[in-house]
């Protein structure tokens, strides 16, 4: 019986492990998010998503990036949890199958991060930095339709 | 098992049970700064913060510089909501007794209930009760506790049944329900609960404040058609249903998000309704403050820079008060504005400053005077006199 518990143990600990292995989240600084944002660091079409657990509406603009990513596998999706990662937010992002790199809030205050990520974001979320990976950067808060996010990162003719 | 499979064993399980207690020690970093405040027949003031999954009353003698130990609400850990907008709720009655509403938070994300707890002698509380007979799992949160002066206690709440309903038969509903009951003999009992409205925004807090005949004046954010995220007034007079619903703010702010950003108002002496309200869609503000009639807003503008956020209001006579907290980018200021002739004329002050995260800030009458308070990481939970 000792023998069967230690193994269903020993796999829970190893799919836990793994799963957060292929969903790593990368705590942010200020220092970090300044680069994040930085145009000049993005040569390729970019979308960088703000989101919460909180958030009902994120878990659709994330839903929507991921297929818009599918679609579109020339685009880069950077998300970034705007509070302190936990399992929830990894076993989410996996669940979404969300390619890229993944950020949530490291230590420092919240508003200080918010101000070094977007200083006209007043907080609401989702929250979306658009870069076409040619030096232009817009945002737009909301979820964004994905014909909407192509002509903001300069994919589509805007109509 | 195999003596060589032991050390991988021992890494895994520190690894999990690593990964839980940064989960855990993020959530009481940053979550649990919100805290609901009363003022006591005795001129001692209360304050109800979360520790662990514990509600704590602490007590303050002196406009709440320094702060006492006074009592534990529930024996039994649970899962209680501690942001800013969804913080505990505390009231004081006449003769001292204590009345406490949280909204727990359930495993599954979104769903909850609306928790309440009264201690007649002030200190010992009884076990938390669920307020409302509905028990499905959805959402019973940023609940919204008023206690009148001839003893009503109301309690009014975001509630996700409609939503959760339209769902099982493959249908949709917009937002949120506002639910409510109440209680006349102390919070031993309530009313079965009765819905206000439909489509409510789902997560910001709730506005609740007496006009001067003893009705109750509620004001949210509602969701209006095309998508707008406007607030709403509603009228609940003492005896009998809920007047029609107002629209209150006219800004048109059309978005799919969560603003988590709600608003507040109080009535004057003269029975003059002033409104602070978050809206950053257009070229000003994002947080405006303006009077509300039946022909709209009055004198709306902005207060504040671009960054001003979460702002307070309270009134006491002619006295009107604006409290909202803002970030330059360094430091965030505790700032205010204060009129004393009933909103026509406002003076401005800072009254304070903090490095790090902190609670909303919150207005509260006590006694003859209205103070401020704020709850930071760096200060603490802190009174700061008006001018």
């Amino acid at each position: 019986m000792i023998r069967f518990f230690s193994r269903c143990l020993y796999s829970l600990c190893l799919i836990t492990s793994l799963a957060v292995a292929q969903a790593p989240i990368e705590a942010l600084n200020k220092a970090q998010a300044r680069l994040l944002v930085d145009p000049s660091q993005h040569q390729q079409p970019t979308l960088l998503t703000l989101w919460s657990l909180e958030c009902a509406y994120c878990k659709k603009n994330l839903t929507q990036f991921g297929e818009l990513l599918r679609q579109y596998p020339n685009i880069q999706l950077l998300t970034l949890a705007s509070e302190p990662a936990t399992g929830e937010h990894a076993a989410l992002l996996q669940k979404l199958a969300l390619p890229g790199r993944h950020f949530a809030y490291g230590n420092e205050a919240p508003e200080a991060l918010a101000f070094a990520i977007d200083p006209n974001w007043r907080g609401e979320l989702p929250r979306t930095l658009l870069f076409d990976g040619k030096g232009g950067r817009q945002a737009l808060s909301g979820v964004i339709a994905p014909q909407r996010a192509l002509q903001l990162l300069g994919l589509e003719p805007a109509r | 098992m195999k003596l060589s499979s032991l050390p991988w064993l021992a890494i895994l399980l520190l690894s999990c049970g690593l990964q839980s207690a940064l989960a855990g020690g993020a959530h009481g970093q940053h979550g649990e700064l919100a805290v609901g405040l009363a003022s006591g027949p005795d001129g001692t003031l209360y304050a109800a913060l979360v520790n662990h999954g514990h509600l704590q009353i602490q007590r303050s003698q002196d406009d709440g510089h320094s702060w006492q130990a006074h009592a534990q609400v529930n024996r039994e850990a649970e899962a209680i909501a501690a942001d800013g907008e969804n913080h505990p709720q505390l009231a004081v009655d006449a003769k001292g007794a204590l009345y406490v509403s949280w909204a727990r938070r359930f495993e599954q994300r979104f769903t909850g209930d609306v928790r309440f707890a009264r201690a007649e002698n002030g200190r010992d509380f009884s076990a938390p009760v669920t307020v409302h007979q509905d028990r499905s799992q959805t959402g019973h949160s940023f609940p919204r506790m008023h206690l009148s002066p001839d003893g009503r206690l109301q309690l009014i709440w975001i509630d996700g049944r409609e939503g959760l309903a339209a769902k099982a038969v493959g249908g949709e509903y917009a937002g949120s329900a506002l639910y409510a009951t109440h209680s006349d003999d102390g919070g031993r009992t309530f009313a079965a609960e009765y819905k206000l409205i439909d489509h409510s925004c789902q997560c910001c807090r709730l506005a609740l404040s007496q006009d001067n005949d003893g009705s109750l004046l509620l004001m949210w954010r509602q969701l209006f058609a095309n998508g707008e995220r406007d607030h709403a007034l509603l009228r609940l007079p003492r005896q009998g249903a809920a007047e029609p619903l107002q629209r209150a703010t006219f800004d048109a702010w059309r978005i799919d998000a969560c603003p988590h950003h709600g608003p507040a108002l109080t009535v004057d002496g003269a029975g003059r309704r002033h409104a602070v309200w978050f809206s950053p869609h257009g070229e000003t503000g994002p947080v405006f403050y303006g009077q509300l009639d039946s022909q709209g807003v009055q004198g709306q503008r902005a207060v504040g820079g671009p960054r001003a956020s979460h702002a307070d209001i309270a009134s006491l006579g002619q006295r009107v008060v604006l409290l909202w907290k803002e970030f330059d980018g360094e430091q965030t200021h505790l700032r205010a504005e204060i009129s004393d002739d009933g909103g026509r004329n406002f003076r401005s002050s800072t009254l304070g400053q903090s490095n790090g995260p902190s609670d909303h800030p919150r207005l509260l009458r006590h006694g003859q005077r209205l103070l401020a308070f704020w709850h930071s990481a760096e200060h603490g939970l802190q009174g700061y006199p008006l001018p």
